[in-house]
């Protein structure tokens, strides 16, 4: 532990510490951040953690968590202390998530159109047909300009390198942006000093390129309509769709709002009906219409995938999207992009063993206690093996699932996540952190700078998850000087 | 606007109206009892089954023993037993509930002012309150924290189409109760003999006025002097004071004229408008008369056409 004038920092010592290089001394992107903070007194910080704590619950930034009486609300855990990015090391980030976002576009054009990388066998077939993500009733219909992946929300990790990894990606509807832009709004009021000697790019222009994405996507000549789709109040991102619609200024609906007719959708409003082009859908795919999907869903909208097919409303992300959200789709990605584009990946991914394959199969099955085990269905941590820190019992059992059913499951060695100093408890302690940024796909491809860090705010937890224990920090990332 | 928020809106409305008003009628019904008890228990007991006719679905359980005052089965029954539609504590519930469904369109202020009022008549009625002291107290602190909601509606609420269905449910249910209240008090009052016992006679005016929370404004008007001949007009016609049915009639009209689409002569405008016109321009005023009945029973016809038409018009499209 060293200490510099009245805070504490305790550097890491497993991992990539983000802000501190091995000889402890601050990274040069660091230098600023370090030294206004040593100028705050303890009780200055405590003051200020407070007063952003007090600010929080009083704007009710919270998020659903399931299974307690009458849905509770929670806050989302913010820590002051912003991660930063720098030019260079962003630029790199962005071209390799266009890169990425492009592959998977076309990936899933493909698989639901000619099905070329099938026939070239790029992805075993069965692997692809056969998930419960791939929408065999979506074949041959291509949403409006080829666009499948309006917003996608990939993680992000670092190994002990630093180097940057994907972890996964999110097709469908990936959540987490309105903290983003919450964050910088309660850093901006409690900590305005941090600011002043970064050149940190404005992210507040969100809304209005997500609308634009949005509009984009329709065929609708004049005036489209867009309006945010939510499962209703008891949703755990409710606070998000909210957030999102407001900002955007459009329509907050619930599938009972919305109603087929003519093969056109239209909205349910005091001045009758009124038609909708554009549904920003933060609903599961599978409860999207209870005519082609789920019947038993009551959150969809009957009807809505024949207008879709008509080409009369456009749904972001489109549905069948999913796909490739799947964890043994991700053993392809590298193949996938080589295949689409004829380039190498700009970004690097978790190397993954996939129980499809005989020779994989047979090494998951003999190190189970070294790796991270995954079945591909699941998302959120579920249904997870981690083997360094399982017991005996446990990996025996996992390994029994494994042997029924070898096709459900993929596995990675563990990474030793970066760490980021974070206060705790009166002093800045590592904590391991991911990044989620947020690309949208609109006439473009544009990524928002920065994105969402999480936080796992229990020492040595690699969990960073909103629902077991995780926080967020502000995500700075830097213009490139003499701009 | 859409028409599941502006329904919610407008329940919303309707059920912080409705808390109110029975708050209300408990507090003046139980200052009536306590003090005329003892001189004509039977006026004091009327006072409380005159509760059913003007909330004629309202379910009260009987008395816990017979030899507990009459006021605390009412009290306890109207205020705190959620098994009964027609309790504060129900209505105050449902306006929740409809503000939690469509919160985004309600400001931070009006949600925290209402749910902080729910969350201590919930401990309230946790306590298990029954003796008429305490159930007072408590009926005073929901009374407050009432005008708090409408405090922070009116302060922080947009004037948008929102705020106009939500006006229009308060109004509606406002003139639906006043009317029902008129509708179970006159008669027994005109009946009464002035000469008989004076002042329980104009006790019993007084109470009416109170009980429409009319009693200061009607004051300002006609000073201490309480002829029926001036009440009855004063509750039906005076058009300053918010509980009369004139006022009502008019706030409603103005809240439709100015919903989208108000160039158009709706259901419901139809239905106000004449209603409005026959209060104010008939040939022979209203006054403490059979005729009132016959019109008092129009009013509480005519709001239950007007709720049907509102919600054919805007809420089922």
């Amino acid at each position: 532990m060293l200490s510099l004038g009245a805070v504490k920092w305790v550097p890491e010592t497993r991992a990539y510490d983000e802000a501190f290089d091995r000889t402890a001394a601050p990274r040069p992107h660091y230098r600023s951040l370090v030294s206004t903070l040593e100028s705050f007194t303890l009780t200055e910080i405590d003051r200020r953690e407070r007063l952003q704590k007090i600010s929080l619950v009083d704007q009710g930034i919270t998020f659903t968590v399931y299974g307690e009486k009458d849905g509770i609300e929670r806050i989302f855990p913010f820590d002051f202390v912003p991660r930063i990015i720098p030019a260079r090391e962003w630029e790199r980030i962005e071209a390799g998530l266009v890169q990425r976002v492009t592959a998977l576009n076309l990936f899933i054009a493909d698989v639901y159109g000619d099905q070329k990388c099938l026939k070239d066998k790029v992805i075993p077939a069965e692997l692809v047909l056969s998930r419960r993500e791939y929408k065999r009733e979506l074949l041959h219909l291509a949403p409006p300009r080829q666009i499948y992946t309006h917003v996608v929300g990939t993680d992000l990790i670092r190994n002990d390198q630093g180097e940057y990894l994907i972890l996964e990606d999110n097709c469908r509807c990936p959540s987490g942006v309105s903290y983003v832009l919450e964050n910088r709004n309660l850093l901006h009021r409690v900590f305005p000093e941090f600011f002043t000697r970064y050149p940190v790019r404005p992210i507040r222009d969100y809304p209005r390129q997500l609308l634009d994405t949005l509009l984009w996507a329709s065929r609708a000549s004049e005036n489209p309509v867009a309006v945010v789709l939510t499962p209703g109040i008891h949703n755990s991102a409710y606070f998000e769709h909210s957030f999102l619609a407001r900002e955007m200024g459009v329509f907050l609906v619930e599938g009972r709002d919305l109603i087929v007719e003519d093969s056109h959708v239209y909205m349910r409003t005091t001045g009758g009906r009124q038609r909708v082009d554009v549904i920003y859908r933060r609903v599961d795919e599978d409860f999207l219409d209870p005519l082609t999907f789920r019947r038993d869903s009551l959150l969809g909208v009957p009807g809505l995938i024949n207008v879709y097919r008509e080409g009369n409303v456009a749904i972001a992300n489109a549905p069948g999207a999913g796909v490739a959200d799947d964890k043994a789709v991700y053993a392809y990605m590298p193949a996938i992009i080589k295949y689409y584009l004829d380039q190498a990946p700009l970004l690097g991914q978790v190397p993954t063993y996939v129980g499809l394959r005989k020779d994989d199969f047979a090494f998951m099955r003999d190190h189970l206690s070294t790796l991270v085990v995954k079945t591909t269905g699941d998302s959120g941590g579920y249904n997870m093996l981690m083997g360094p820190f399982a017991s005996r019992k446990e990996i025996d059992a996992y390994a029994t699932q494994l042997k029924k059913a070898p096709g459900n499951y993929i596995a990675q060695p563990l990474i030793e996540l970066s760490s980021h100093p974070t206060w705790v408890d009166g002093k800045f302690e590592p904590r391991r952190i991911d990044l989620r940024p947020f690309i949208l796909y609109g006439e473009s491809i544009r990524v928002l700078p920065g994105g969402l860090t999480r936080v796992a705010l229990r020492p040595g937890s690699y969990v960073v998850n909103s629902s077991q224990g995780g926080g967020s920090k502000d995500t700075w990332v830097l213009a490139p000087r003499g701009s | 606007m859409l028409s599941r928020v502006a329904d919610a809106l407008y329940w919303m409305g309707r059920y912080l109206e409705r808390a109110e008003n029975i708050t209300r009628l408990l507090l003046v019904t139980e200052d009536f009892s306590s003090e005329t008890q003892g001189l004509a228990e039977q006026g004091a007991q009327s006072a409380w089954k005159d509760l059913l006719a003007i909330f004629p679905s309202a379910q009260v359980a009987p008395p816990a023993s017979a030899f507990a005052p009459m006021s605390q089965a009412y009290l306890v029954g109207f205020f705190l037993d959620v098994a009964n539609k027609y309790s504060v504590i129900y209505s105050l519930r449902r306006a929740r509930e409809n503000a939690r469904s469509v919160r985004e369109a309600l400001t931070v202020e009006m949600f925290l002012a209402l749910n902080e009022t729910f969350r201590a008549l919930e401990a309230q009625a946790r306590r298990g309150l029954s003796d008429p002291p305490s159930l007072r107290d408590a009926l005073g602190t929901t009374h407050k924290g009432l005008f708090t909601i409408g405090g922070a509606i009116e302060q922080t609420f947009t004037r948008d189409e929102g705020w106009f269905f939500l006006k229009l449910g308060e109004s509606l249910e406002r003139i639906y109760r006043t009317a029902l209240v008129l509708r179970a008090k006159l008669p027994g009052l005109a009946a009464a003999e002035p000469r008989a016992d004076v002042a329980l006679y104009y006790t019993q005016w007084r109470t009416l006025l109170r009980a429409l929370g009319s009693l200061e404004n009607y004051r300002r008007s006609y000073g201490a002097r309480l002829e029926p001949e001036l009440v009855v007009p004063f509750l039906l016609l005076d058009p300053h004071t918010p509980r009369s049915l004139r006022y009502g009639m008019e706030a409603m009209k103005g809240y439709l004229g100015r919903i989208g689409g108000g160039d158009e002569t709706t259901t419901v405008l139809r239905l106000i408008g004449r209603l409005h016109a026959e209060l104010c321009y008939r040939d022979e005023p209203l006054g403490a008369g059979a005729a009132d009945a016959v019109f008092l029973d129009r009013v509480v016809d005519t709001m239950a056409q007007t709720h049907e038409a509102l919600g054919a018009q805007y809420f089922a499209t």
